[in-house]
């Protein structure tokens, strides 16, 4: 419906375009609309797009830094870099580890995003600024700091095996573990990450209407059911913006491993990103640009299945 | 649907355009004929300097000198962090952004040689240590000139040594792990010594063994690996055993401050470090803890050789005031202003003849540094190398906590070095 | 709730909610306040006991060499206008598309608007390299454009605002446009001042990434009066073998306070904005 629709023949308007008045005015709104756009469009084409071009080009030869004087002069190699990857038994290391902090960390830090969410909104009143910023402040923290703190938690000696010895188990050495040094950090990143999501949760629980809680307890509901059945199926967008960003975060994985473990023991806390990181800095760009682009089409493809499972059922 | 078949269509086009446009020329070898020289007089405009955390803070006031001897040229110094200064290189070369000259780590010499001036036959370096001058060679070309030198050796608490029946540094490998178990068990520390586990760039820090028995990393024309070694295998066999043997640790904290901690407070009293390391020593310790410690070359098994790193200084081929640049770098390799600039930073001078003066030739510590420069080596200046490194960080990294045998873990490595190539 | 039916167990539900919350909250804040607390120790307690709380020594030191010695507000002054400006113009150019995004209808719309989304999902590193050779070739390296404009379109603002806007009754947008407005007054006029709860948002988010950035304005800047904050926290706090770490903590603080301040500041704002995004 355009607007020449709505406008009675009376109006001003009505004479202008006498032939075809839907489609001149709907010229001109497009033109409109575009020059709207046109701000972002331009700085976005010149500054992401172009680079993300040439880089993606870029993947498919076996371009490396010393090639940056004379671009042109490097092999098309085509798919071979791609396939390369997956030869790579570093790679696959780090495909496994990244998945690993996707599947199982995502998860954990909605669960305590959630979890804080819903206690800062049953009704407490008094310092909800300081629960609010105090949550949050991890989200901003230098990584340094954090790292920092933490080792001093996980050490073989820390804060956590101390506690543990209260009660009479003798922890391990968390970080030196092949086997335990991942799970510690995904910890550590649900505890970064829990503020943002318990930011988007609390807005999304004061969408929830109160009439609907206040008509289920009177039908006799408790609490949990009223969790279950009510607030989790209105939190279903919210939840699936919140798993969605999870998502593009923890797939790209890489500044705790990089601070607390270096990618060790024995590559066990080694993330794809920490691979191209690598590889960028051995100076093989088209290589990490191949490493790049197959964890930019991880993203896309966990994110349309996330909206797919979670979407909307209204 | 419209705009999928239009997104697919501008992909299959860019990929045509690129393979049209793309192709490795056939040119063989890079011809970098002989530099020209450098013109006579003094400096004149304005030169570019590019230095990396405290040297680029304390440069400004130095150059002040070269600026009054040579009236008209203006030294600019930008200080960059060392945290990603690599990247910084590696953009600003790309983007044709560079200085005129550069601090350079003699680790990334071969990473960026492709961009630097080679150095002119007038520039004299035959007063510097052969070991700092083999990191300026790349390709069969020289590029730059060291600026100041860096090494390992092994520190070590005196009083504790004492305590344990070693008034003097052990001579031998044998003796050196004697003196590490006395400590352990005469003078009650927790651990011998503290040796890098594998992991980032704990292979570089095994280097002063592997050489030391004689072992080298590639053959004599440099055009293959040779890490598949019997005596390379035995000085891994050697590391390795510190951590069998209970009396180096495999878990070893690497937080901040940690071997500083834990060689003041004697629970692993030797440790290897630089001789910046001094500085740190002295502050984590507080008064008094300078004579509680001491210093020694590395033992001797085929020889007592170490690793040398420190900084070059390159001028860049896109230089815009070449020969001034190139009269700033000899001016900073003069044995005066080298010892000047070892007051002024405590960067150990590249000059052999700037060691005479008594700030240097005084200090008992320094005098060993000076000993154990006289047998360095560098790792191989070849764009493969830090690749080839980091496969190594993994194998050592197995070797130790693992326990994988050095001879097996060294063949997996030769294969990999093999395949990366030697990046010619 | 049930706090219509049983007010004394509501009462101590709420307690036990509080008592774990404030357990909780200390123990997330901790890492800020080791980070404050080290501020104050001296580089060699630092080294000495690494895992100590209170300094044993305390000293001002560490924050008087960032301001006298080091010129730290040189550095505040160009990452606040490097963050004041990214942030402004996200805001505008943001809220411009996402009005023709969510309001007009144009060829190539979802093209655009998919285009944008999809930069989203692409890791920053890969495009460093050619970005850096585009912006020395159009001679901006070492200017505040280079700092800015690579960060001055940002596809989350585009997607923030486009959401909020898709909530505006077009009733509202129809009624003016029948009274003989333009668009762009109606933009500025109507929908911008509706739009408070995203465009806070925004200017948070876009602050505090350009507040933190590191390796672009390390990488676009030639000469120190261009180095943002976190720049100069690592050049003077790194050594090539050590780090100051009394300075690096001291630093920190300075990098963390005003974006702590904001948030405190802009929070209400900030879950409003969130909410009237895409939660539909």
């Amino acid at each position: 419906m355009t607007i020449a629709d709505t406008i009675p023949a009376g109006t001003a308007r009505a004479g202008r375009d006498p032939v075809t008045p839907g489609k001149a005015a709907r010229r001109r709104r497009g033109l409109v609309a575009w020059l709207f756009a046109l701000p972002f469009v331009l700085i976005f084409g010149v500054f992401m797009l172009m680079p993300l071009i040439s880089s993606f080009a870029m993947s498919f030869t076996d371009f490396k830094s010393s090639d940056v004087q004379d671009p042109f002069a490097v092999n098309f190699v085509g798919l071979d870099q791609y396939a390369a990857l997956f030869t790579n038994p570093q790679f696959r290391k780090s495909m496994i580890n990244t998945g690993i902090v996707v599947f199982a960390g995502i998860p954990l830090t909605m669960a305590a995003g959630l979890a804080l969410a819903v206690a800062l909104n049953s009704g407490i009143t008094r310092l909800r600024t300081v629960f609010r910023v105090g949550f949050y402040t991890p989200v901003v923290t230098s990584i340094v700091a954090v790292a920092v703190v933490w080792r001093f938690i996980l050490q073989p000696d820390g804060l956590l095996n101390t506690m543990l010895g209260w009660i009479g188990v003798s922890g391990p050495d968390w970080l030196n573990s092949t086997s335990l040094a991942l799970p510690s950090l995904i910890v550590m990143t649900a505890w970064r990450n829990m503020g943002t999501l318990m930011v988007i949760f609390l807005a999304g629980l004061q969408t929830v209407p109160q009439e609907v809680h206040e008509a289920a307890m009177v039908d006799g509901a408790t609490p949990g059911q009223r969790f279950r059945q009510i607030t989790l199926p209105m939190l279903r967008p919210t939840l699936l913006l919140g798993a969605v960003l999870l998502s593009v975060a923890y797939l790209q994985f890489f500044e705790e491993s990089f601070v607390m473990t270096k990618g060790g023991p024995l590559d066990s806390t080694l993330s794809v990103s920490y691979f191209t990181y690598n590889q960028f800095g051995f100076g093989k760009y088209g290589f990490a640009s191949a490493a790049s682009y197959l964890l930019f089409a991880a993203i896309a493809l966990l994110s349309l299945a996330q909206f797919r499972a979670l979407r909307s059922r209204d | 649907m419209v705009h999928r078949r239009t997104c697919l269509g501008a992909v299959l086009l860019a990929g045509m355009l690129v393979a049209a446009g793309c192709g490795r020329g056939d040119d063989g070898s890079t011809t970098t004929g002989p530099a020209a020289p450098v013109a006579s007089g003094p400096a004149s405009g304005t030169i570019t300097l590019w230095a990396q955390g405290a040297e680029g803070e304390k440069l400004p006031a130095m150059v002040k000198q070269f600026e009054a001897a040579n009236p008209g040229v203006k030294v600019e110094v930008t200080a960059i962090p060392w945290d990603a200064a690599h990247n910084k290189y590696q953009t600003a070369i790309a983007g044709g952004t560079t200085p005129d000259v550069a601090q350079m780590g003699t680790t990334w010499m071969a990473d960026f040689a492709t961009a630097f001036d080679p150095t002119p036959g007038g520039v004299d370096t035959s007063g510097m240590f052969d070991g700092a001058k083999g990191a300026t060679q790349v390709n069969g070309a020289t590029y730059g000139v060291p600026w100041y030198v860096d090494t390992r050796v092994i520190y070590y608490r005196t009083d504790l040594a004492a305590k344990a029946g070693f008034s003097s540094p052990p001579a031998t490998w044998d003796d050196f792990k004697a003196m590490a178990k006395a400590l352990q068990t005469k003078a009650g520390t927790k651990w011998g010594i503290n040796l890098n586990p594998g992991g980032a760039d704990s292979f570089q820090s095994a280097l002063p063994f592997v050489w030391s028995n004689g072992a080298s990393l590639m053959n004599a024309d440099n055009s293959k690996w040779t890490l598949d070694t019997p005596q390379l295998a035995d000085a891994l066999k050697f590391y390795q055993s510190f951590f069998a043997e209970g009396i180096a640790d495999k878990n070893v904290s690497t937080a901040a401050g940690a071997r500083e901690a834990a060689f003041v407070n004697g629970s692993t009293p030797m440790l290897i470090d630089a001789p910046s390391f001094i500085g740190q020593l002295n502050q984590a310790g507080g008064a008094g803890f300078g004579s509680k410690y001491g210093v020694m070359r590395f033992p001797k098994q085929q020889s007592s050789t170490s690793f040398v790193g420190g900084s070059d200084l390159v001028v860049f081929k896109k230089a815009k005031n070449r020969d001034a640049a190139w009269k700033l770098v000899q001016w900073l390799s003069g044995p005066k202003v080298q010892t000047d600039w070892y007051k002024a930073t405590g960067d150990l001078p590249a000059v052999e003849s700037a060691w005479d003066d008594p700030s240097l030739s005084g200090d008992p510590k320094l005098k060993v540094f000076k000993d154990q420069l006289t047998d360095v080596k560098s790792p191989p200046a070849n764009t493969a190398w830090t690749q080839v490194s980091a496969a190594a960080d993994t194998q050592l990294e197995r070797i130790v906590k693992s326990g994988t045998d050095p001879a097996a873990a060294l063949k997996a490595l030769q294969s990999s070095a093999d395949s990366i190539g030697t990046g010619a | 709730m049930s706090v219509i039916h049983h007010p004394r167990r509501a009462a101590r539900g709420r307690a036990w909610i509080y008592g774990a919350l404030i357990v909780a909250v200390t123990a997330t804040l901790l890492p800020f306040a080791w980070m404050l607390l080290g501020s104050f120790k001296t580089q060699g307690e630092l080294l000495r006991d690494p895992n100590g709380w209170i300094p044993r020594a305390p000293t001002l030191d560490n924050y008087t060499r960032w301001f006298a010695d080091l010129g730290v507000e040189q550095y505040f002054l160009t990452s606040t206008v490097v963050a004041v400006v990214t942030v402004l113009g996200n805001l505008l150019f943001c809220s411009m598309i996402g009005y023709a995004l969510a309001k007009m209808d144009f060829p190539g719309k979802r093209l655009l608007f998919l285009l944008v989304m999809v930069t989203l999902m692409v890791p920053g590193v890969v495009t460093f390299v050619p970005l850096f050779v585009m912006v020395s070739k159009l001679g901006l390296v070492n200017t505040y454009p280079a700092l800015i404009l690579p960060y001055l379109a940002s596809p989350l603002g585009v997607f923030l605002m486009r959401q909020f806007m898709l909530g505006i009754p077009d009733s509202l947008l129809e009624a003016a446009r029948i009274d003989g407005a333009g668009e762009s007054r109606i933009f500025a006029r109507i929908v911008l001042p509706l739009c408070v709860p995203p465009l806070a948002t925004l200017a948070i988010l876009t602050f505090l990434t350009s507040w933190n950035n590191f390796l672009w304005p390390l990488v676009a800047a030639q000469s120190q009066d261009r180095y943002t904050l976190p720049v100069a926290l690592a050049l003077f706090s790194q050594g090539q073998n050590a780090t100051d770490y009394g300075l690096l903590l001291a630093g920190s603080v300075l990098v963390i306070a005003p974006i702590v301040a904001l948030f405190v500041f802009l929070q209400r704002f900030f879950i409003q904005g969130v909410a009237s995004t895409g939660i539909k």
